[in-house]
């Protein structure tokens, strides 16, 4: 028990720490990525202290972490003092506590018996709910940041944020539930090993089940097209207008957890985790059983590093590819499309799970055109029909809704 | 149980403690000059003329409503995605006669969300998610 407890220690002040300093540079990653698309140098002075070195700007995340502690740290007076305080702790703590559950990579075996499980909580069985539940509490930081704030930019930003995330929980929830269907587990490393042992990656089993569950990670991520929470523009800085110094860095750091959570949770429950045809098969290197080397272990690792970084470089590239959408848009594809969508995927996949459905296995992959492959065209087709263009803003006499009473 | 457990907990613990001791740090490192512009709402620049706990919209309300019951009832849907595919599941169940057949669940759980999006149907017609 005590081992366990430290080992368990050691794994959650690393992961902590390493996360911590990942979501630091991958601000700087994503104002270079901003600079580059915007056609201008971006952040590149701050190297080494009192020296000339640059290092393309590697000290500023450093200096932006230590600028943020010698803040003041201040509680205006107006606001509720303990909820004020609380909102920015439990949004953070959810943020971290996330990742106990999401595999690293595959078992790491060390010389002899030792093993590492590159997860914080080995065999939990319940882990996808898990995720999902802490990723709902981030609402909770959310509404009582902008409730405690006592401020209408604030409060304001914390109902249209709440709205938001809780709207595309469901298709969210939707989309995993598509994989749970055709896997029958909730542990994200089986999700991973099934995809492995079949060779096939569950964006191209379920494509409608992927493009639900990566609109909804953008929309719960907060991000560009979704940023309405903190639509500059309109809400000056939302829901934590009124949150200074330490305390807005817990919120922003919690913020590019988010994305984080959600590129892992794309790339295992979509892309395949750890795996890459050929790269990662213990049979494509020749090597028996059931133990894998150490260095083809750090493959995998490597492999699932590379995916989840792919997916951050998306979500970084979306944002300064995309304009907002306006907040009736955004529930209207939230409610009205992504809802429907993913209804239909979860059908789809448990008739597929269920019966012998020809041209296609209880996987969801088929021959050259999947069963699956079909249903997506036909769902989006089906949607693109009944559904009005988000971009057609003209006012209508007759309600262009599906039920005619919207 | 407490195995599996005993990690969450602490990395929940660990978070919050890492969080209250930024929060602290601050405190103690940060300077204090409090001011009566600094104690002001913003508000963009112009003098606040009431405090913010007024009415919203009723929107917000019925979505929340809306979220809790579909909520609920896609979670009813995860213990039977996971019976349904292992053996201890549903197969185990028919096999010692506490169901009928693999069938009958599917069906069950067919008419369960027929009945979800005929709710959904209903809130649509009601104009739930009507955005103005």
């Amino acid at each position: 028990m005590l081992e366990l407890a430290a080992i368990a220690l050691v794994k959650v002040v690393i992961l902590s720490f390493g996360l911590l300093t990942a979501a630091a540079y991958l601000v700087l990653l994503e104002r270079r990525v901003a600079a580059w698309v915007q056609d201008r140098r971006g952040p590149n002075r701050v190297g080494i202290p009192l020296t000339s070195i640059r290092l393309f700007g590697l000290g500023q995340p450093l200096a932006d972490g230590l600028k943020f502690i010698f803040k003041e740290e201040f509680t205006p007076s107006h606001v509720d003092r303990w909820m004020y305080t609380l909102a920015p702790i439990s949004i953070l703590a959810t943020a971290l506590a996330v990742f106990a559950v999401i595999p690293f990579g595959d078992v790491l075996t060390l010389g002899g018996e030792r093993t590492i499980e590159l997860v914080v909580a080995p065999g939990f069985d319940a882990g996808a709910i898990y995720v999902f539940a802490l990723s709902s509490l981030a609402v909770y930081g959310v509404i009582l940041g902008g409730w405690a704030s006592n401020n209408k930019y604030s409060l304001l930003g914390g109902l249209r944020s709440s709205a938001q995330l809780i709207a595309y929980e469901l298709p969210l929830s939707l989309g995993l539930l598509g994989v749970v269907v055709v896997t029958g587990t909730l542990r994200l490393d089986e999700v991973i090993r099934t995809q492995a042992n079949e060779g096939i990656w569950f964006a191209f089993a379920q494509p409608l089940g992927l493009i639900v569950f990566v609109i909804a990670s953008f929309a719960e991520a907060a991000r560009l097209p979704f940023d309405l929470p903190e639509a500059e523009q309109e809400l000056v800085g939302g829901y934590h207008t009124e949150y200074s110094g330490i305390r807005l860095l817990m919120y922003l750091v919690a913020e590019f957890m988010h994305m984080i959570t959600a590129s892992f949770l794309i790339v295992i429950l979509f892309l395949g985790g750890w795996h890459f045809w050929g790269l990662t098969d213990a049979a494509a290197w020749g090597i028996e059983g059931e133990a894998v080397p150490l260095w083809l272990g750090v493959v995998r690792i490597v492999v699932l590093m590379a995916k989840v970084f792919v997916v951050i470089l998306f979500f970084m590239l979306t944002r300064w590819t995309w304009p907002r959408f306006r907040f009736d848009q955004l529930m209207n594809l939230a409610w009205k499309v992504m809802l429907p969508l993913g209804i239909a995927n979860v059908v789809m996949m448990a008739v597929v799970a269920e019966f012998e459905v020809p041209l296609t296995d209880r996987l969801g992959r088929g021959g050259v055109i999947g069963l699956t492959w079909v249903g997506t065209l036909l769902t989006l087709i089906v949607a693109a029909l009944l559904v009005p263009l988000h971009s057609d803003n003209r006012r209508r006499s007759i309600e262009p809704d599906l039920f005619g009473t919207s | 149980m407490a195995a599996i457990w005993l990690p969450i907990f602490l990395f929940v613990a660990f978070g919050a403690l890492l969080a209250g001791g930024m929060l602290v740090a601050g405190f103690l490192i940060g300077p204090h000059r409090r001011n009566p512009v600094k104690e002001m709402p913003y508000e963009s620049g112009m003098d606040p003329f009431h405090d913010a706990r007024r009415r919203f919209s009723v929107r917000f309300h019925v979505v929340a409503v809306a979220f809790l019951v579909f909520d609920v009832e896609l979670l009813f849907l995860y213990p039977w995605a996971v019976a349904s595919r292992q053996a201890v599941g549903i197969d185990a169940a028919v096999q010692q006669g506490f169901v009928g057949g693999r069938g009958l669940v599917f069906g069950g759980v067919m008419l369960f969300v027929a009945l979800v999006v005929l709710g959904f149907v209903y809130d649509w017609r009601k104009g739930v998610f009507r955005w103005r």
